[in-house]
């Protein structure tokens, strides 16, 4: 439902601005045309990282309608702050750096023990649609199932900042630079932030191996 | 090749291995080394595991209204007050302001009033003191003197004819 028609840019500091991020990306120049009233461009944007920004914060949080609500966030915050918009990075990074800081500071208010449901509960999880296509065994289900407590518990486990930096960095396969600049630290310490977080996981998920 | 396991900023390579990003020739650099390096193909196996239990973690899907529910509170907050927009904008902004950055002119701005109240105030130390008073000046001091005023002045004269 797009607010606005598509308007094609006549303002030359966009054309300039277009310029420069035609390198960049393509998300940072619909971004531009978001800039300039277009909302389709909006919609579009909205189309391309709507589940990427939403599953990044249900892995952080761990809570559907949490990360569905702290996404709408994102996403609005976005939209509001279209006219100041420089494209001076990735829009991915700006995008994945508004998602980490709600959720960080979601976690530092402590709103996490409020809005948690218990990772002994059966969560709703597309795992479990999977494995019913394919018709797995009772047992095969449950195996699955107590397997994914285990990944979420040590996810969750994590410190906040490792925890984003493991998820961007698996899951939304972002790069060293963009994790930096998404958690306001330096390639260097993302680097470390990983190295101990796949630590903590490799010792904690051992014994599922096998 | 430096071994990964035995120095920390070579880590990378293993985590950029097992998620498939080294170029060709630093893949098989690397499966070079792990043929020879135990502790190496240990670690990538340990963790090739997590990557294999973590890539099995699927979340549920996006609700079918979460569109129609963000538009919904993009109208709203379009017809709000415009005073109730701006301060959505002052007060949830995309990103956190950086308050430091308002802080440089802040401070730019301090020192310079404070160099200039010190160039035009004058220095106590070129402010000509008081005099002494009075009542700090030591009497036996101020008798000395007198007296040895006296033994420098020259007797007066008799008056002619007195003798």
């Amino acid at each position: 439902m797009p607010l606005n028609p598509a308007q094609p840019s006549a303002n030359p500091g966009v054309k300039k601005d277009m310029e420069a991020v035609a390198a960049l990306d393509r998300d940072a120049e619909l971004m531009l045309r978001v800039r300039e009233g277009d909302d389709t461009s909006f919609a579009l944007l909205l189309e391309r990282h709507r589940g990427p920004v939403v599953h990044f914060l249900y892995r952080m949080v761990q809570n559907p309608s949490v990360s569905e609500e702290l996404a709408q966030e994102v996403f609005l915050r976005v939209y509001r702050s279209r006219a100041t918009y420089e494209p001076t990075a990735k829009f991915t990074t700006w995008l994945f750096r508004i998602a980490t800081h709600l959720a960080l500071n979601w976690v530092r208010d402590g709103r996490k023990e409020k809005g948690q449901e218990s990772l002994d509960e059966q969560v709703v999880d597309g795992v479990d649609r999977q494995v019913r296509d394919r018709q797995p065994t009772i047992e095969q289900t449950m195996l699955h199932e107590v397997k994914m407590t285990e990944v979420r518990r040590a996810i969750d486990a994590l410190p906040a900042k490792q925890r984003a930096a493991v998820l961007m960095h698996k899951y939304e396969e972002l790069e060293y630079a963009q994790i930096a600049r998404a958690l306001s630290c330096s390639e260097s310490a993302v680097k470390s932030l990983l190295f101990r977080a796949y630590e903590s996981l490799r010792s904690r998920l051992a014994h599922l191996a096998g | 090749m430096n071994c990964p396991t035995k120095r920390n900023e070579d880590a990378e390579i293993l985590l950029d291995y097992c998620a498939q990003t080294l170029s060709p020739l630093q893949t098989a650099e690397f499966e070079l080394h792990l043929k020879q390096c135990a502790d190496c193909s240990r670690l990538v196996e340990a963790q090739q595991e997590v990557w294999g239990a973590l890539e099995a973690w699927t979340p549920p899907p996006v609700s079918i209204n979460f569109d129609a529910r963000l538009y919904a509170r993009i109208t709203q907050e379009q017809a709000a007050p415009a005073w109730r927009q701006w301060l959505s904008r002052i007060f949830q902004p995309a990103l956190p302001y950086p308050f430091w950055k308002s802080a440089i002119p802040l401070t730019a701005a301090c020192a310079l009033l404070t160099v200039t109240l010190y160039v035009r105030t004058p220095d106590a130390a070129t402010v000509p003191q008081p005099q002494l008073h009075a009542d700090k000046v030591d009497i036996e001091q101020v008798e000395q003197a007198l007296e040895d005023f006296d033994i420098l002045t020259p007797p007066a004269q008799a008056p002619a004819g007195s003798m």
